[in-house]
């Protein structure tokens, strides 16, 4: 990852941490989102899909499956994309 | 067996109408009141419809829920001729609501937001759901058992089983009840954020995308027979038996089986005595959302067939969803179509749509777009909600031949506890901190006395992290509570007995600090920022729901919510219910949280500064058939031998007429046979409030011998979770696990602002 993928992989894992109430320990660049890594579930998705929305401006909805593996995945889908944009708040 | 129940008297305000007979006119024509929304701003969101009540402005002063549900009571009340005043010790209300008072939760954290002085204590006193049946009690002088029902989108239904049981069990004559919701950003917001919303009007079990949000209330008069005909009254038609379960799957979706709406269709069609065919009209839950439409058809084929014989509509696709109204509001749509012999339609079907409906569901009959005149002798009700809980009801004729199930007369027992409180974890720490004398937890800044729960103590039930962090301290607190009460009671949950175990919860003033989490994270971003992970949280049956799916059990599931004496209630409700349906266990649980937000509305409403010192934690006391405690050797701590229910007509935030708590265990002592001079042990629900401790005193007179005690000098109030503690206390008292017990009777009273009283009584074993 490079520095900006690293910066928004971080500001991921806070988000998921503060808004899903994980462990802030728990959230690694590689744990699956969802499964048997910390489990989150359909409601939880959504809180991303807004959550990405809110910090990046990107919209995932439609984004493949794959994109949610981890987030590693996820930063580099939005670094990636055309409505990325740093510190949009 | 006073065991028949009819309707007198029917009030209704909605997106289609201002009166019962104008809203089922217009259903019959397939009039769509859903239009765009006017009182929360959605600019910004997907969605921008709904069925609000224009006409219909809240007075000044008041919150929009409760006065929804004043005009469709006074209708019901006018209707009936019912004359609250000739005997207003007999008469009830029982109120369903989902967000209960959301306009006010809005308006005081915008308040708050701005500048948290400006915020009003008067503005809190219209939030919790407790209010509503409060306020309804106040406006007509009822004084008889008064409770709100918390179970939000199935609470309406629940209120008219709730209010039959009353009836049924001697408690009243007159039952006002029905539920209200009105139209909120919360709900909005919240539906919007999962997006279960649909951006056009509503057409369940056909193409809809979502739910058209609605608002309103319904009120009916539900009355016993004998009380209706010495009277003279009109009835419109009988309240046959009722179903109540649990999916214990996922907290905002059903079980994709459909088999917990499955077993409360078929329980209420068994507890009426009747067989699946004589249905004639199912009102069916039919929100619009794919995941509900499809259980809840799979259900209706399995139970009912697809020969087309029984007629089902949904009118929620011209009315919207009204939440906690919702299984009210159609429940005067049931009475309407007995009365008339016509079923309202299902709107918004195209001769396309029907063709492909004939696809999926055969001959089965949705009734679309227009009324149809046919045989309405008996009619489901049915609905289904958050937290995975379903209800179905059965009304019927006039002297249509029913067979209604009898109470099993069997004894109720306590077996077990789960305790989860300032002073301990579980209900050995419990009692041991209260032989040794020890101090309880106390919050360091505020004083105020606070349960603990972490991570060693979701392990220890066994609860994961991707559970558990979903849930706030109310559900914690629940959820570990619920699951170590099972397991001091000896209780394994399997296939075998899941269906037959299961909750009521009372809560004071529900999950007040995700509320405020959610309602102020709107209005910081906008409605269409609502969050998808805090809303479910929002609901006040949320706790008992996460309970469920954490421990298995999918029998019945009701929460209640009026005040502190909601912990006392669960106890009556959950014996009433062993008695009369086919539970063999239930967990009585009393909850209710402490937090930073607690302790400000609290510090608001002036209780604080008036010397009330406020706690958490939550309760649950396991009660068991003696069948079911004997066929497997369960340990007795005590047996519930009676309860009474009494009301001060007062305003919200008061407590009242002290004589209403003396009439209260006067009631409770009555019905357990048992003398005030044979009462060993008092738990009282004095709280540092100098009018509730005038009432106590005066009540408490006769009880000179024996031994007083109150949970909240060791753990503060603790609403809720203080009633159904002082169960627990009480019970340990009587059996020897809390020293300094005396006799062989208890008495454990409780009392909520808005001037409910009630006592419990137990007995040794």
């Amino acid at each position: 990852m490079n520095a900006k993928q690293q910066a928004v992989a971080d500001k991921i894992a806070d988000y998921l941490s503060e808004n899903l109430r994980l462990p802030r320990e728990n959230i690694t660049y590689d744990i699956p989102l969802f499964g048997d890594g910390i489990g989150l579930d359909s409601v939880d998705s959504l809180e991303i899909i807004a959550g990405m929305d809110l910090l990046f401006g990107v919209s995932l909805i439609g984004a493949h499956d794959a994109v949610f593996k981890d987030i590693r995945t996820l930063s580099e889908y939005i670094v990636n994309n055309p409505d990325f944009r740093e510190n949009k708040i | 067996m006073n065991d028949r129940v009819v309707i007198t008297g029917l009030g209704l305000v909605c997106a289609i109408g201002n009166n019962a007979d104008e809203c089922f006119d217009n259903a019959l024509e397939g009039k769509v009141g859903i239009k765009e929304v006017k009182s929360v701003e959605h600019s910004a969101c997907y969605a921008h419809i709904g069925g609000e009540n224009n006409a219909f402005v809240t007075p000044e002063g008041e919150d929009r829920a409760s006065a929804l549900c004043i005009k469709a009571a006074e209708e019901a009340v006018s209707d009936s001729g019912l004359n609250v005043s000739a005997d207003p010790d007999r008469v009830s209300v029982v109120v369903g609501s989902c967000v209960g008072g959301a306009v006010s939760i809005e308006k005081f954290y915008r308040d708050y937001v701005a500048d948290p002085a400006k915020a009003k204590g008067e503005d809190v006193l219209k939030m919790p759901i407790s209010a509503i049946a409060n306020n309804v009690a106040l406006k007509f002088g009822a004084q008889g058992a008064v409770d709100n029902v918390a179970n939000a989108c199935a609470a309406g239904t629940m209120s008219i089983s709730i209010a039959a049981d009353l009836i049924r069990s001697g408690k009243a004559d007159a039952v006002i009840a029905g539920g209200s919701d009105p139209m909120s950003s919360l709900a909005f917001s919240g539906f919007h954020a999962l997006h279960a919303l649909d951006s056009e009007p509503c057409r369940p079990f056909n193409k809809s995308k979502g739910i058209a949000l609605g608002e309103g209330a319904g009120i009916l008069i539900v009355e016993s027979y004998e009380h209706a005909k010495a009277r003279g009254a009109k009835i419109y038609c009988e309240v046959l038996g009722s179903g109540v379960s649990s999916d214990a799957h996922h907290i905002t979706a059903p079980a994709p089986d459909g088999e917990g709406m499955q077993a409360a269709m078929e329980r209420s069609i068994a507890n009426s005595g009747i067989k699946a065919s004589d249905v004639d009209y199912i009102n069916a839950h039919g929100t619009g959302t794919p995941l509900n439409d499809s259980s809840e058809l799979g259900a209706m084929l399995r139970v009912f067939g697809d020969e087309g014989k029984v007629s089902c509509s949904t009118t929620k696709s011209m009315i919207g969803h009204c939440l906690g109204a919702a299984g009210s509001v159609e429940a005067v749509m049931c009475v309407k179509a007995i009365e008339r012999g016509i079923v309202p339609p299902t709107a918004g079907y195209t001769d396309e749509d029907i063709a492909a409906m004939r696809e999926k569901a055969g001959n089965f009959d949705f009734v679309p777009n227009k009324g149809k005149s046919r045989k309405v002798e008996y009619v489901q009700s049915n609905n289904y909600a958050f937290g995975g809980n379903n209800a179905s009801i059965i009304y019927a004729k006039e002297d249509a031949p029913r067979a209604l199930s009898e109470p099993n007369g069997e004894r109720v027992f306590v077996t077990g506890f789960g305790i989860v409180s300032p002073l301990g974890g579980t209900a050995e720490q419990y009692a041991a901190n209260v032989n040794a004398g020890s101090e309880a937890n106390r919050c360091e800044n505020c004083g105020d006395y606070v349960a603990t729960v972490g991570k060693e103590d979701f392990d220890s039930v066994g609860i994961k992290l991707n559970f558990y962090r979903k849930l706030d301290k109310l559900s914690q607190m629940t959820c570990v509570s619920g699951k170590r009460a099972l397991v001091n009671a000896g209780i394994e949950v399997s296939d075998d007995n899941s269906r037959v175990i299961g909750i009521v919860a009372g809560t004071s003033d529900g999950p007040q600090t995700d509320i405020a989490n959610f309602q102020k994270g709107i209005i910081a971003a906008g409605t269409q920022a609502g969050s998808a992970f805090l809303f479910p949280n929002t609901v006040y049956n949320a706790a008992p729901g996460y309970l469920s799916i954490a421990a298995g059990v999918k029998g019945y599931n009701v929460t209640l919510s009026n005040g502190a004496a909601s912990g006392n209630a669960a106890v009556a409700f959950a014996a009433r219910v062993l008695r009369t349906t086919q539970n063999d266990v239930m967990l009585a649980i009393g909850a209710d949280e402490d937090s930073e937000t607690v302790h400000m509305l609290y510090e608001k409403t002036g209780a604080l500064g008036a010397g009330l010192r406020l706690g958490d934690g939550a309760v649950t006391v396991v009660l068991e058939r003696g069948s079911s405690a004997d066929k497997r050797g369960a340990k007795k701590y005590a047996e519930v031998l009676g309860s009474g229910f009494a009301h001060c007509p007062v305003p919200f935030g008061k407590y009242g007429c002290a004589d209403k708590l003396k009439e209260a265990i006067d009631l409770a002592l009555k019905e357990a046979g048992v003398k005030a001079e044979d009462i060993g042990i008092v738990m009282s629900c004095e709280n540092g409030i100098s009018e509730l401790s005038e009432a106590v005193k005066s009540a408490l007179a006769p009880f000179g011998g024996a031994v007083v005690a109150n949970v909240r000098d060791n753990c503060g109030e603790c609403r809720a979770a203080a009633t159904a503690l002082s169960v627990a206390h009480a019970a340990m008292m009587l059996d020897g696990e809390i020293k300094g017990g005396k006799g062989d009777y208890a008495l454990v009273l409780g009392a909520s602002v808005g001037g409910s009283y009630n006592a419990v009584v137990l007995g040794k074993v």
